[in-house]
């Protein structure tokens, strides 16, 4: 589970973009996708925990498709998806 | 006294034909003064004339002609057709009681009894008659009824200033509020992006525009848990029924299989079965607030669109006053005559029947307006033939209005336990044993019956089958506008006359859109910029603070020019704050200008294609709007006409026939749902 501002991505700069929506971003993401992807983080534990197994790319394809997760949330499990491959 | 006439100033035309046609006892002779229909009748040996306004005539802004320049903290009253459009035809009204004022001895303020009615009544007093505010007499009624308004006038007071000084106090710190912050916003975007938009930024369109936000963003984060839920179907002597399973939850997979593995093919006992019998009192009477809810509830009406059936229904004198927040019928308006009304229409007449077998009275809400009653009908029967809208919206209020008289309903509530070794399975369900005051307020009442099977404690049945589904917890919903109403009145904010006008105008803005209210990208902006620059621009604890010090005003126990003055003093700083930071405020805006004008274009996924985007496209060579794919650049050729005149907007979902998106086309008449794709078999059918 890395994160993505440990990742390969482009360090804080003035007038960065998020890489998921274009936005300023704070660090490396927006503010809105930062907290998107501590959401993503805090609930894989309990995917794993009721599926009582599950790796973490299986997660963020799961998150990804299931429509009840939020947008950002999604995009935010595609950037980890992708970062993580 | 001079020789003079009465001068009656109303708030509308139709509620000045009313008090003319009430106060003549028939038809009050009409004339033209400078384009206006005034009503010249004698009462009691006293000359009136009776005139109306138009809404506000008057409204205020500032005297520089500069409509981008900000601070601006001069704030004046003026002719309400120079401020704005909204205020055509003031300039007639104005000059016709201006004319009137002069062969006057006595001034009648006759407008609507509340903030609004008072400050309209005030200005025309103070402006156009010149200094008649003070010495002017104030009738107060709540019903446009004859006899209503008879009393009013045969018990006229003097006219109190204190209302109208909250609501000149009022407009002044809103204007002084929106004007410099929206121009503070709308500027930085035009320097930054060298586009104009107006984004506005209102004293409680902020806040009320940062709930919506908040809960968006929730929505936007949100990531599922999965659950099971596990039911049981249990079988005897040929008959079988399903209850769940007593955990609505079971956390994981492996809990739902093994219930599944223990339970499946065994006996289960009915452990218990507790039957008793609920009393539901009747609902109260309708404030606007609960009108509007109840509206959106039954029909799905914007809280604008009843509030607007409601005045029309009103001004016809077929209910009450609407915007009051009382959910209190004093016996004052004559419980009695009202029902007898009602008995003559058809529709009703079997309820009143019923209810006037004893003495009616009717439940009482918490909810007090010391100037008028709560939303009921007049027993008028309509006199021109009503459309859907007040149709539904007079049937809900009478229907209401009867309820309120009826005795409390009885419901048989029954929970049933089923043991199956360890584990544990419920079901209930209810059904109405006496109606009362459902029968009255009928399909309204919501209360549906589910019949259970007839079982014993003891009884013992087969477990025929165990299922267990996977589910995932659900995104909060977001705010309709029903909702957001309900939202702003637990957080008291904004007032029962403005709550609507505000829902609308984050729609009109383009902050929000659909009947979920879905947050653009602008409306986020608006919020993130607000919240870092102007924190406290969107806090409740200023808006809430300012509507105590207005209510203050009211009282008389606060200034008006001094809370106009703190409020001055506020906003300069935060529109300095703004200002020094333009440059980032600009394109924080602008990017989400952009970004939510070129989603607004986007209709939904290519069918044709399956990877583009189908977007409204305008044709270069005829200037026409069409449906074009994304990927017509790569050679997806799908297209599809579009009307050419309304707004379009996508609707939620494609079409169920052919997959391509579905629009609504808002006109003024009314907005209607099509599917783009000219050959769709659902409008080859059509």
């Amino acid at each position: 589970m890395e994160n993505l501002r440990q990742s390969g991505m482009p360090r804080e700069k003035e007038g960065l973009k998020c890489p998921a929506c274009g936005r300023e971003a704070a660090s490396v993401l927006c503010r809105y996708h930062e907290e998107a992807e501590e959401r993503v983080k805090a609930a894989y534990p309990h995917w794993v925990k009721a599926y009582g197994r599950m790796e973490w790319k299986d997660y963020l394809d799961s998150v990804k498709r299931n429509p009840q997760t939020g947008q950002w949330a999604k995009e935010i499990a595609e950037l980890l998806k992708g970062d993580s491959e | 006294m001079s020789a003079g006439y009465t001068l009656v100033i109303c708030e509308k035309p139709d509620a000045a034909r009313r008090v003319a046609d009430s106060l003549a006892g028939g038809g009050a002779n009409r004339e033209r003064v400078d384009g206006t229909t005034v009503f010249r009748l004698k009462r009691n040996g006293e000359d009136y004339v009776v005139c109306a306004a138009l809404g506000h005539v008057y409204g205020v802004s500032d005297p520089s002609e500069e409509r981008t320049v900000y601070p601006v903290f001069d704030v004046e009253w003026y002719q309400a057709d120079l401020v704005d459009e909204s205020g055509a035809g003031a300039g007639g009204r104005i000059s016709a009681v201006k004319k009137l004022s002069a062969g006057a001895s006595k001034f009648v303020n006759a407008c609507d009894f509340d903030v609004e009615g008072e400050t309209i009544g005030f200005n025309l007093l103070r402006y156009a008659c010149g200094g008649k505010e003070k010495g002017a007499l104030r009738a107060k009624f709540s019903t446009l009824t004859e006899e209503d308004l008879l009393r009013s006038f045969e018990n006229l007071e003097p006219q109190e200033g204190g209302l109208a000084r909250a609501g000149r106090a009022r407009h002044a710190i809103d204007f002084v509020w929106g004007v410099n912050l929206s121009r503070a916003l709308s500027q930085s975007a035009l320097v930054s992006g060298h586009r104009y938009r107006v984004v506005s930024v209102g004293r409680v369109q902020g806040p009320t525009l940062g709930f919506l936000v908040e809960r968006e963003r929730e929505i936007r984060e949100f990531v599922p848990i999965p659950y099971w839920k596990v039911s049981g179907t249990f079988e005897k002597d040929g008959g079988k029924f399903v209850a769940a399973y007593a955990n609505d939850r079971v956390e994981t997979q492996s809990g739902a299989e093994r219930i599944r593995a223990e339970c499946g093919g065994r006996e289960a006992v009915v452990s218990s079965v507790h039957k008793s019998i609920v009393q539901v009192g009747p609902p109260v009477p309708f404030n606007i607030g609960d009108l509007q809810k109840e509206s959106y509830r039954a029909f799905g009406y914007t809280p604008s669109r009843t509030m607007q059936a409601a005045e029309r229904l009103y001004l016809d004198a077929l209910i009450s006053y609407p915007r009051t927040g009382s959910q209190r019928l004093p016996p004052s308006i004559g419980y009695g005559r009202i029902l007898g009304g009602l008995r003559e229409m058809a529709a009703y007449s079997a309820s009143v029947a019923e209810l006037m077998k004893s003495e009616p009275k009717p439940v009482q809400g918490a909810g007090f307006d010391p100037a008028h009653p709560a939303i009921h009908p007049t027993g008028e029967n309509p006199k021109r033939h009503l459309g859907a809208v007040e149709n539904s919206i007079f049937d809900l209020v009478i229907r209401r209005f009867l309820a309120t008289f009826g005795p409390p309903a009885r419901r048989e509530v029954v929970d049933v336990s089923l043991a199956a070794g360890e584990h544990e399975f419920k079901m209930g369900g209810g059904r109405t044993v006496f109606k009362g005051w459902m029968k009255y307020y009928g399909r309204y009442s919501g209360y549906r019956d589910a019949d259970l099977p007839r079982v014993s404690e003891g009884d013992r049945f087969f477990v025929a089958g165990v299922s267990m589904e996977a589910k995932f917890e659900q995104k909060p919903p977001r705010y309709n506008q029903g909702r957001l109403l309900e939202k702003m009145e637990k957080e008291d904010i904004g007032t029962k006359a403005t709550r609507a006008d505000i829902i609308a105008t984050l729609v009109d803005r383009g902050y929000a859109s659909g009947e979920s209210m879905e947050v653009s990208d602008l409306g986020l902006a608006v919020v993130e910029t607000m919240a870092r620059y102007a924190p406290s621009i969107i806090s409740l604890e200023l808006t809430r603070e300012i509507e105590e010090k207005l209510e203050s005003v009211e009282a008389g126990s606060q200034n008006e020019a001094d809370l106009l003055r703190e409020t001055v003093r506020s906003i300069a700083t935060h529109v300095g704050d703004l200002s020094a930071n333009e440059d980032a405020v600009g394109r924080q805006i602008d990017m989400a200008v952009m970004s939510t004008i070129s989603k607004s274009f986007v209709l939904g996924p290519c069918p044709i294609c399956k990877t583009g985007e189908l977007r409204i496209v305008t044709s270069k060579s005829t200037n026409k709007r069409f449906v074009g794919c994304s990927n017509y650049p790569s050679g997806c050729r799908a297209s599809a006409p579009l009307p050419q005149k309304g707004r379009i907007r996508a609707a939620a979902k494609p079409c169920g026939l052919c997959s391509w998106p579905v629009v609504y086309v808002i006109t003024r008449r009314r907005p209607w749902k099509i599917c783009v794709n000219p050959a769709c078999p659902g409008r080859r059918k059509a």
